[in-house]
């Protein structure tokens, strides 16, 4: 198992009711899962308790056979080697593509990083945009920088909040197309958010309804 | 797992320093506390049987009254600056902010001069009138005065937070009232006041506490409060326990007021039931209403900026930069410990806001408290609490080195260190505020990007939250800077032997009735504030035309 879910409970405060409420979930390696839901389901509850962005109080989680959460153990989230592609994207404004592409890789060498980048804007069919700024990208380039972004340390898992909310409806589909591609290129193992069951079918991901 | 998602993603280092910082912050406060047991000082008695009601009262109509007339001075220009247009509304949108660069000791001896005897207003009566009218008239020197002086040059406070409310205000609001007939004044006084309370209160209270806090008006004035009180005591008489227990009464105040505003806030808080919110759009005034709102804005601005600033030109032209070396070493000193302490402060009020927002609600909501404490305890009081623990502290030292046979006699009291310790007490909450509402504006997703990028949280801190923080960096730095060259109070009390900054000795010099020489030093600080205050309002200007295109 690729990540390995088990009674996963969470409230944001003692006083609300549980967001994330005894949660189970077993993704196998390379597989796309998608959780599908209304606002307020704790999906993306989920998938930031995955990514070490909250901490729960009680359950366990476990990446690639390790645990990383629960047992009295955390383990931040810098050293879980998840990647999470943020609803608004989160490309640091004040760098370029090229530097934020290479933001999580910086402990390889100067060219093997230059390669590196190379080849994932190859990936996101954004060559030649490395001297560019976030700003001078339009909503679907930042999409596929930020999606390079999170690929580029090569993550065991790619968490998606979201993806499609902030486009509109024509983009949309060309973007789902291509995510779906890629994706299924490098066979990275997928979770995905949303609040559009069309979203799981076009991604051919195995749904999850949260409620 | 319960404790480590209290502190949430604080990571040890940080919570640690936060807690060093805010522990220094906090002693001396609670010094001023804690000797309150101790035995009273030997003026005390005489103290509290004959002058301490004439401290409270004088106290209190000071602040209440000033504290109301600012209000409704403030939210009245702010009304018409955020719905109308008329010429010179973008001049002074940002205008009406120049009279917080004029420090009120300053405006004080200012008035105080055009409308003596001697001053300008009266000689002109005199020869061009042949005018001799009583002297009860140009009396300037009483509580009024001092209310005027006030309302005058912090204004500003309520204005600015009321302004930037309103601005935030749908406008369908607003045409919706007038679709339905109201006029706008109807509309002033049933929509916009009451929807603004918080607004105008927040800043009322602002103003509340410089009032509180000032020295040199009273002082100059001959008004006797807690704060001359405070001076007299401790440099006068040399009596610690009596200003310790004069610094409590004070405090007390502060919380009358403190519980004034949050009566007067309530516990309504209003929210919009659409988050499709557009800004008012100006009305175009015409005619007669036209010059009124002129009249007004301009007038305000005549007299709290204007007409004081012309005056100060003309002493300085008088006096031919007889002073002009020493104006430049006033300037320099206080150039380099307001940059200083500046430095320092920001960079404490960073850890602190790092931490905060690292934290849970709970944890940062106590920390942003603690820290805003000092702003509203007047600077007298600091200096009290400042100077005990220094004192303990010089105790410590002394006995350190003679225990391990230092001669090196280091003691803290008295000399900089100790000034600028006063300083960050006082003046940490004004730079947590500019750090913490930069921190709000980038968001969390940036921060927690970064994380899963694979950098630990002080990585994160230096690659990607302190870059983007750097506008509001910039802000916080210039507020406390400009609050430290102003600042009086503090100064005066904990200031080296023989060390002067432009506002001490402007004060000095005006006290001496030396109003020339006090002219060109009070010139230089109003220029430093004002370019302040206008690189301040200009970039925000900037950003939020960058977002708009």
């Amino acid at each position: 198992m690729q990540l390995e879910i088990k009674n996963l409970t969470f409230a944001y405060n003692k006083k609300e009711a549980n967001i994330v409420d005894n949660f189970n979930l077993e993704v196998k390696k390379g597989e796309v899962v998608a959780l599908v839901g209304a606002s307020g389901s704790g999906k993306s509850t989920v998938l930031r308790l995955t990514a070490g962005l909250e901490i729960p109080d009680s359950g366990k989680i476990s990446i690639a056979g390790q645990t990383v959460a629960g047992d009295h153990k955390f383990r931040a989230a810098e050293k879980r080697e998840v990647g999470m592609v943020f609803q608004d994207y989160a490309l640091f404004p004040h760098l370029s593509v090229e530097k934020n592409i290479a933001f999580g890789i910086d402990h390889l060498s100067k060219d093997r990083r230059k390669a590196r980048v190379k080849e994932l804007l190859k990936l996101v069919n954004l060559e030649g945009f490395e001297k560019r700024y976030p700003h001078q990208l339009s909503g679907g380039q930042q999409q596929r920088i930020a999606l390079a972004r999170t690929l580029a340390p090569g993550p065991k898992l790619l968490l998606l909040d979201e993806p499609f909310s902030n486009l509109d409806a024509e983009l949309k589909d060309k973007i789902r197309g291509e995510l779906n591609q890629i994706i299924k290129e490098i066979g990275v193992t997928t979770i995905l958010v949303s609040h559009d069951r069309e979203d799981a079918e076009f991604m051919q991901a195995r749904e999850i309804i949260m409620n | 797992m319960q404790l480590l998602k209290k502190l949430k993603k604080a990571s040890p280092g940080w919570f640690l320093l936060t807690v060093g910082i805010i522990i220094l912050l906090l002693i001396p406060n609670l010094n001023i506390i804690i000797n309150l047991f101790g035995e009273a000082g030997e003026n005390w008695e005489h103290v509290r049987n004959y002058l301490l009601v004439n401290y409270f009262q004088n106290s209190l109509i000071l602040v209440l009254a000033t504290g109301l007339l600012a209000a409704f001075l403030g939210a009245g220009l702010a009304w018409v600056i955020a719905a109308y247009n008329f010429p010179g509304r973008d001049f002074l949108s940002w205008g009406l902010i120049l009279p917080l660069a004029i420090p009120p000791y300053i405006g004080a001896y200012v008035y105080q001069g055009m409308f003596s005897y001697t001053g300008p207003l009266q000689t002109f009566l005199r020869n061009k009138f042949q005018l001799r009218l009583s002297q009860q008239y140009f009396d300037f020197m009483n509580i009024r005065g001092a209310i005027f002086i006030y309302t005058i040059f912090l204004f500003p406070y309520v204005f600015l937070m009321t302004r930037a409310f309103l601005s935030k205000q749908s406008a369908s609001l607003l045409e919706s009232s007038r679709l339905l007939g109201k006029s706008d004044n109807t509309i002033f006084f049933k929509i916009i006041l009451p929807l603004s309370r918080g607004a105008v209160v927040a800043g009322s209270s602002l103003v509340m506490m410089e009032v509180l806090n000032d020295y040199g008006v009273v002082k100059y004035f001959g008004i006797s409060t807690f704060t001359t009180a405070i001076f007299k005591s401790w440099f006068g008489m040399g009596d610690l326990p009596t200003s310790v227990r004069l610094a409590v009464m004070a405090m007390l105040v502060i919380f009358v007021v403190l519980f004034i505003e949050k009566l007067l806030r309530g516990g309504r808080k209003y929210s919009y039931s659409t988050s499709n919110i557009r800004p008012v759009s100006r009305r175009k005034l015409e005619g007669s209403r036209k010059v009124l709102a002129q009249l007004f804005t301009y007038g305000v601005f005549f007299f709290g900026f204007l007409l004081p600033t012309v005056q100060l030109l003309y002493w300085s032209f008088l006096s031919r930069g007889g002073g002009l070396m020493e104006t430049l070493h006033f300037a320099f000193t206080s150039f380099l410990t307001g940059g200083g302490a500046a430095v320092l402060i920001l960079t404490g009020a960073v850890i602190i806001a790092t931490t905060a927002r690292m934290s849970s609600n709970f944890v940062s909501n106590l920390l942003a408290r603690i820290t805003i404490l000092g702003y509203s305890i007047p600077g007298a009081v600091i200096a009290v609490g400042v100077l005990l623990f220094m004192l303990q502290l010089d105790g410590v030292l002394s006995f350190l080195q003679t225990g391990f046979g230092i001669e090196a006699n280091v003691v803290l009291s008295s000399t900089l260190v100790m000034l600028i310790f006063a300083y960050a007490v006082r003046f940490m909450g004004i730079a947590f505020n500019s750090v913490n509402s930069g921190y709000e504006k980038i968001g969390e997703s940036y921060f927690e990007a970064s994380r899963t990028l694979g950098k630990g949280v002080t990585e994160t801190f230096f690659k990607i939250d302190l870059p983007m923080l750097k506008p509001a960096l910039m802000s916080g730095f210039l507020l406390v800077f400009i609050e430290i060259m102003k600042e009086l109070p503090l100064t005066m009390i904990l200031r080296p032997f023989n060390f002067d900054t432009l506002a001490t000795k402007a004060f000095e010099y005006a006290s001496d009735e030396m109003i020339y020489r006090a002219a060109d030093l009070s010139l230089v600080l109003i220029f430093f504030s004002a370019a302040a205050i206008y690189l301040i309002t200009h970039h925000r200007r900037r950003k939020n035309n960058a977002v708009r295109n």
